[in-house]
């Protein structure tokens, strides 16, 4: 009984060896002779947009599986995401109150509204997306490697924006920067009428405001040589950020001199939006920052970041706990290490505990910044 | 082949033999402990190959010699002299003698007012602490100073993991285990320029710790002890000190006499006057300095400094002329 079967389908075999050798002819045949149209005009058949719509979606939910969320502070992360989105995705995605330019519109598969889309997605998977990009549909990959902090704040923000009016938007997005009020010479000018990617002060401390986010580091007053060394290092994509790199690009060394300058010369803000640093981590934290760590080989924090040090090494006095936790662990898994200046402190990251690390950041939170003391501690502005 | 292998022979021969001539030999005996030691190893080493030589004619004998000697061999008497006394007497003698030895270094234990010094062996480099009468102290690193003819007392201890200290010229190897502090004693018997190396592999750069070892007549050790206990004169070359301790340098280093305090890495306060750089490495020299500091991770790989590539041609030029100053 078996012996039929078997040689009924070995002669079966050539026949399904032929039609698949004769499919593969027929695919290449309809590639090169240039039937199909890709055009973006053309659109795709309903099936093949259905086929699509399946394989992306699978992929998606897939590949997302594995990942963890952490927790997100909205009230942090939103201002950051949000003025990221409006630099960097907004000009295919829309915003909330603005119409999209049709040159996107015309883009195959178009992108979606994020104000409907996004609540399709879960957290992972919109984390996914936005740190992966998607294949043939023109979604760009994060730009800054092993930056996944930052795309939690994009996340954050997609999270939000289904509820956001135009009003909301607007002021998330804008920060402290004041582009909706360009006068007609500028719009005429210079072409300016939407918030522009490269306005600083969207995330950024003004003179009399402090950075959005807490994961903004304070800028003004900051070293000149060190803002200096930190856009350059953003420009030539040696220092990774999906935030600050698309923005650097645009800067040439004229820029950059003139950013630094204006940033050194700034008078620091007040208000610290950081929480009240805890205070039992605070005398840990001294006593790292003045005195190192000797059993473990960790030098004095202040023997670099303290006063009349290198001007090319940050002062951290007065940054936010989040902001400089967020270096510290950045630098511990090594995300530093392509610039002279990540190197030498991924050295002195590692070693640090967790907690250490943590008390440090606090301790650096708590001070106030050297401008702080010198103009303003005799009018009792410091808590 | 064979003329390559004979080739590679002669090579790893030349090299043995390299070994035991100058600064880093046990047969060196410069001083009353390694020269017993070094007699110890002669009378082991000819009284083996006297034995030895006399086992393979006894040998030839019983196999071809004349049957009158073969019988005797196999008598009783033969081997009770031959098997029994003659080894019990020989290595009775040798372990009276090796005790002997070992009493040598006993005086020295007793010796009223040695030179005090103690050595902290580092992942990889040597922490050297200079004990005063007055129970004051002075660090140093990577070079060991004494006086000929008096009675040196070195304490060994350790920062991290087992290392051991050994200078072949002076004394035996002796391990520095981490929770405890081993002694160690020997004297040097005219001055002399020797090296030592850590003798127990310690991690990554464990090949790269050595330390010179400079015996000096007492005068003129007290002269260089006053001038290492002294704080670091104040630079000439202010630009090469403003680089040093805004750079952080100090953060790790000790110049004394400047705000540069930090305790983890080794003291500079004289670094330019002694003769080597990175435990044994370099050439003490200003481009010497600056090819530590800008490429110590290739010269000395995992090294515990974080890289400095940061500074200009010129920026390194100073702080090497600085450093280079220290003396």
């Amino acid at each position: 009984m078996a012996e039929p079967v078997r040689s009924r389908l070995r002669k079966l075999l050539p026949w399904a060896f032929g039609l698949f050798v004769a499919g593969i002819v027929l695919v290449l045949t309809i590639a090169y002779s240039g039937i199909y149209s890709v055009a973006a005009s053309a659109g795709h058949p309903d099936w093949l947009d259905w086929f699509f719509a399946l394989g992306k979606r699978r992929s998606v939910i897939v590949n997302s599986m594995t990942i963890d969320a952490p927790v997100l502070d909205l009230a942090e992360l939103v201002p950051l995401g949000a003025a990221h989105f409006q630099g960097g995705c907004a000009t295919c995605h829309r915003t909330p109150g603005q119409a999209l330019n049709p040159v996107y519109d015309q883009m195959l598969p178009p992108p979606p509204d994020l104000k409907t889309h996004a609540p399709m997605w879960t957290r992972e998977q919109l984390f996914w997306i936005v740190r992966h990009g998607i294949q043939f549909t023109g979604m760009p990959a994060w730009s800054g490697q092993d930056r996944d902090d930052e795309v939690w704040a994009v996340v954050a923000f997609l999270e939000v924006l289904p509820l956001m009016e135009a009003g909301d938007y607007r002021q998330y997005a804008r920060g402290h920067s004041e582009a909706q009020n360009y006068s007609i010479r500028e719009i005429v000018s210079e072409g300016k009428t939407k918030i522009n990617l490269t306005a600083c002060n969207r995330c950024h401390d003004t003179d009399d405001a402090p950075p959005m986010s807490p994961y903004v580091p304070r800028i003004g007053g900051q070293n000149k040589a060190y803002l200096k060394r930190a856009l350059r290092e953003y420009h030539s994509d040696l220092r990774q950020s999906g935030f600050m790199e698309p923005i650097a690009a645009e800067l040439d060394d004229e820029h950059i001199n003139l950013l630094a300058d204006y940033y050194a010369s700034l008078t620091v803000s007040l208000g610290n939006p950081a929480r009240n640093p805890s205070t039992p981590k605070l005398e840990p934290g001294r006593q790292l920052a003045e005195q190192g760590d000797r059993s473990r080989k960790i030098p004095a924090c202040l023997s670099c970041h303290g006063a009349n040090k290198r001007p090319d090494y940050p002062r951290l006095d007065g940054q936010s706990e989040q902001y400089l936790r967020q270096q510290l662990q950045l630098l511990q898994r090594g995300g530093r290490t392509k610039t002279p200046h990540g190197a030498i402190m991924t050295t002195i990251a590692k070693r640090l505990t967790e907690q250490q690390a943590e008390a440090a950041a606090v301790f650096f939170a708590s001070q106030p910044s050297a401008e702080q003391v010198g103009h303003k501690a005799g009018e009792g502005l410091r808590q | 082949m064979s003329h390559a292998i004979k080739k590679m022979f002669c090579a790893v021969a030349l090299l043995v033999i390299a070994g035991c001539d100058g600064g880093q030999s046990a047969f060196s005996g410069l001083g009353p402990v390694s020269s017993r030691i070094t007699l110890l190893i002669w009378i082991m080493f000819i009284g083996a190959a006297l034995i030895t030589a006399l086992i393979c004619v006894l040998t030839l004998i019983s196999i071809a010699g004349p049957a009158n000697w073969r019988h005797k061999l196999t008598g009783k008497k033969s081997i009770i002299l031959g098997g029994i006394v003659f080894p019990v007497v020989t290595l009775t003698a040798l372990l009276i003698y090796g005790f002997l030895v070992l009493k040598a270094g006993g005086t020295l234990v007793q010796a009223e007012n040695p030179v005090h010094i103690s050595v902290v062996g580092e992942q990889w480099w040597w922490r050297i602490i200079y004990r005063h009468d007055d129970g004051q102290t002075t660090e140093s690193a990577n070079e060991l100073r004494i006086p000929t003819g008096r009675p040196i007392k070195i304490e060994l201890s350790t920062a991290d993991v087992i290392h051991s200290f050994w200078i072949p010229a002076y004394a035996g190897k002796v391990d520095m285990i981490p929770g405890r502090i081993n002694t160690l004693h020997f004297m040097a018997d005219k001055p002399g320029i020797v090296t030592g190396q850590c003798a127990e592999y310690c991690g990554g750069a464990h090949a790269l710790m050595s330390f010179y070892t400079v015996a000096m007549t007492p005068s003129d050790y007290d002269a260089w002890l006053a001038k290492e206990r002294a704080n670091a004169k104040p630079a000439i070359d202010n630009q090469g000190e403003q680089l040093f301790l805004s750079s952080g340098c100090g953060g790790c280093h000790t110049v004394r006499g400047t705000q540069a305090d930090g305790r983890i890495g080794p003291d500079l306060t004289h670094a330019g006057s002694r003769l080597s750089l990175g435990a044994g490495i370099l050439p003490n020299t200003t481009e010497g300095f600056a090819k530590w500091i800008s490429q110590h991770q290739t010269i000395k790989p995992e090294n515990l400094m974080p890289p400095f590539d940061i500074f200009s041609e010129s920026e390194l030029q100073s702080l090497s002329v600085y450093l280079n100053s220290l003396e």
